[in-house]
């Protein structure tokens, strides 16, 4: 018997290694609508990076803004904005976009 | 222009590790307070752990594909049968070897309520120093919104549907946290998410007295996609879980509950129940039943707190 | 012989198999009671509370985490052991699956008794063949002093880089678990000795907090497939190890068994009967007996039932004029013995052999000397050409 298949795994068992491939999923195509900031409104309490559930708030220094790449468009940040700062804007407004 | 807060909001302390330990793109749905609670995980607790898991929601996220993972964490993935056990075996040998890592246990309520109880309560017995978390979703959410002993009264799952005859679950949940009182473990909490500093506290808390011996977590974590509750709705299902005494937050030391967040004025369960179409078929009597549910249970945990007190009140005065 | 002589003790099956266990020097053992074997438990519970056995002792709840827990603590790093029977094995059996899948070198011993079905708190080695399929590697043996040596030359197998799988050591129960007969004890030394080897192997995976390593990913289409050959091909290579350490163990403490197989009087025989445990001791006073009467017999006494020895048990039964195989289980499906249907995949290469099926010694229901004496003159006339029935359940014909 020839093997031709090379090994994906160096072991023997079934281990895995984040060191070798770390997976990631394309969420950010899941979107219908994403969250707009208003930021004449928004003061900085950052209770939208900390309720965000796939954390994908960042930092901006005075401000969050939701990564785009992997926000789901769950509208939980525009729901716990306790300043109403965030507008869940359906995805067509963007479409123009590349 | 509104006056930005001068530094970040604390909560964000409770992080020893800020970078994200998940890669950014998880399959969890939209709005999943699952996917809010493993993330801050490994934020609170830090990068010196065992996660050990089970199928549930979260395994095809904490379980590698082949060689490759979804996260940066140490984990050893077994069946719903073997995770308390499991983690008695990697704690007792990580004990022998002088490994202060913590062994961290993560299932749903399938696991921790119905098939891997038996495991789960023989570790709490023997004290093993684990942190065994059982987020509740109240049901088998990952192979389909079937029922679980922590499905409550009248919900409305795919194995109790409503028909013709049907009117979803006929009986009470299984009051898991009181079950886990009565081990009296070194520490044991409810938690939500929308109570964030609570549960961060927690946490925290559950790794050091998992140094000493068995700690338990249980965490209310409503499913949107199960429940049919919105997306954006998810955390406040949990806050309102708590608002109307449905998931009453306390903490326990050697099985001495207090309750953690106090509610002055508990809200009517239907402030909660409204929240999520998995209650909609109920009619007047069936939620002044769950209502009487709500208010028993807490009467107890009420009853059992105030003893506690009374407890540590003779004791000091002795 | 390289080791000094050990003690020697008069104990039971139970006893041996608890001091095998603590002299390998086992970071973690679990215990939970099931009759014939609750004595394992004792025994090391009596070492770890005298400070003889420097383990983590974990008494479960109950045998399916008694598994789980030492195959984690074997995936964290650690030596594991463990004991059960029957309904223990059968209740552990998703765990036993997980040990071997997850390729965890946990040594087990079995007292074989009955599994459910039917209610029997009695001898019988259904146990081993309801799990012949978990992955395991599994062996059988004959008598007190073979249980101790098995259990040590196990943990040299399981652990070995070539191999890295879990060991199952069955021996019957209630006739070996609670047979007290002398067995000599190694030395503690001596057992370092003979397990040091595995020192200077490459380390195997283990969980390691901290770092991005994880055990029990999803096999997903050819991973999964690839992990299977893998665990396959390791269980190959069990068989020519498990001849080397024998070999290995007669150098070094006096004492060899065979390794996949032993061979007593076959080299001249026409007939030979095949079978395993405990049987195997009474089938050689059967044979020196038929020998003295001029009958060419000779036994082949199976140790290694998984992985099944093909090569050297067609070198041992080319060429013979029939065999007999003595089966202490059935095998649904068949209505003939396990043993015997492994063994009929072998006539090919064998040759157009008589192979004759018995059925005996279920429910601690003793294999006499009148039985195998039966199966010898039964056997001997298929070798004579008379016609012969292929599957007998001794005691009830």
């Amino acid at each position: 018997m020839v093997i031709k298949h090379k090994f994906l795994f160096e072991t023997e068992g079934a281990w895995s290694d984040a060191n070798k491939s770390l997976l990631c999923m394309d969420t950010g195509s899941w979107r219908t609508e994403r969250p707009v900031l208003d930021q004449a409104k928004c003061n900085y309490c950052g209770l939208c990076a900390l309720y965000c559930p796939p954390q994908c708030m960042v930092d901006k220094g005075d401000h969050y803004e939701s990564n785009l790449a992997y926000c789901k468009g769950c509208g939980v940040c525009a729901h716990e904005c306790p300043r109403g700062a965030l507008t869940m804007v359906s995805e067509g407004e963007f479409a123009h976009e590349s | 222009m509104v006056e930005k807060t001068k530094k970040k909001s604390r909560l964000f302390d409770y992080f020893q590790v800020k970078e994200e330990q998940y890669a950014g793109g998880l399959s969890w749905c939209a709005g999943c307070p699952l996917e809010l609670a493993l993330r801050d995980v490994p934020k609170v607790l830090g990068k010196n752990i065992v996660m050990v898991g089970c199928p549930c929601c979260s395994a095809p996220i904490l379980y590698g594909q082949n060689v490759g993972t979804w996260h940066k964490m140490t984990y050893y993935s077994t069946l719903m049968t073997g995770v308390a056990s499991s983690a008695t075996g990697i704690s007792r040998y990580y004990q022998k070897t002088g490994n202060d890592a913590t062994v961290v246990c993560w299932t749903g309520d399938g696991c921790a309520a119905d098939v891997g109880f038996q495991p789960l309560s023989g570790a709490a017995e023997r004290n093993e120093k684990i942190i065994y978390i059982c987020y509740d979703n109240e049901g088998y959410m990952n192979t389909g919104i079937q029922r679980s002993s922590t499905t409550p009264l009248g919900a409305s799952t795919t194995t109790t549907p409503v028909g013709k005859i049907g009117r979803g679950k006929p009986t009470v949940s299984k009051n898991l946290p009181m079950v886990m009182l009565m081990h009296q473990p070194v520490y044991m909490a409810t938690a939500t998410l929308s109570h964030l500093e609570d549960f961060f506290k927690k946490l925290q808390k559950a790794q050091q007295k998992s140094k000493e011996g068995f700690v338990y977590l249980h965490l209310f974590c409503p499913c949107p996609t199960g429940w049919r509750v919105e997306s954006s709705m998810s955390i406040e299902v949990c806050r309102a879980a708590v608002r109307t005494n449905y998931f009453p937050l306390w903490e326990a030391e050697d099985g001495k509950p207090r309750i953690t967040v106090e509610v002055a004025q508990p809200k009517p369960i239907t402030e909660f129940t409204k929240l999520m179409r998995k209650f909609s078929h109920l009619k007047e009597a069936d939620l002044a039943a769950l209502q009487e549910e709500v208010n028993r249970r807490f009467a107890l945990l009420k009853t059992l707190c105030d003893a506690a007190k009374e407890g540590e009140k003779s004791a000091v005065q002795s | 012989m390289k080791a000094k002589k050990g003690q020697t003790r008069v104990m039971t099956g139970n006893a041996a198999a608890a001091y095998a266990a603590m002299l390998c020097r086992p970071d973690i053992a679990t215990s939970y009671p099931i009759t014939p074997m609750s004595e394992v438990a004792e025994q090391l519970s009596t070492f770890h509370a005298d400070g003889v056995l420097d383990a983590e002792m974990v008494e479960v709840e109950g045998e399916n985490s008694a598994m789980n827990v030492v195959a984690a603590a074997s995936a964290a790093g650690g030596r594991a052991f463990t004991a059960t029977s029957s309904w223990g094995l059968v209740f552990m059996y998703d765990a036993l699956l997980h040990a071997a899948g997850f390729r965890v070198p946990v040594v087990m011993a079995i007292a074989n008794r009955e599994t459910p079905g039917i209610l029997a708190v009695s001898s019988g080695q259904q146990d081993i063949i309801a799990t012949r399929d978990s992955g395991w590697i599994q062996i059988i043996v004959e008598n007190d002093q073979e249980i101790l040596d098995q259990i040590i030359m196990a943990f040299r197998l399981a652990e070995d880089y070539d191999i890295q799988l879990p060991v199952m050591v069955n021996y019957d129960g209630y006739y070996l678990s609670y047979l007290a007969e002398a067995v000599e004890i190694p030395r503690i030394e001596d057992v370092d000795q003979f397990l040091a080897p595995l020192k200077s192997q490459p380390p195997r995976p283990k969980l390691q907090p901290g770092q991005p390593i994880g055990c029990g990913t999803h096999g997903i289409d050819i991973g999964f497939m690839e992990l299977r050959y893998k665990h396959c091909q390791a269980l190959q290579r069990a068989l020519k190890k498990v001849d080397e350490i024998d070999a290995e163990f007669k150098d070094y403490f006096g004492r060899g068994y065979g390794g996949q197989i032993e061979e007593y009087r076959t080299e001249d025989a026409d007939i030979i009967i095949v079978t395993s445990g405990g049987t195997a001791g009474t089938t050689r006073a059967v044979v020196d007996a038929k020998r003295v009467q001029g009958v060419k017999v000779g036994l082949v006494k199976l140790r290694m039932f998984r992985p099944f020895p093909r090569e050297r048990l067609i070198k041992a039964l080319k060429g013979r004029k029939a065999i007999g195989v003595i089966d202490r289980s059935v095998s649904f499906g068949w209505a003939a013995g396990p043993i015997y249907t492994e063994l009929r995949a072998l006539l090919p290469e064998i040759g157009p052999t008589p192979l004759l099926s018995y059925i005996d010694g279920l429910a601690s229901m003793d294999i006499t000397t009148p039985h195998i004496e039966r199966v010898v003159d039964e056997v001997k006339g298929a070798a004579q050409g008379k016609p012969y029935q292929e599957v007998t359940w001794i005691p009830l014909e």
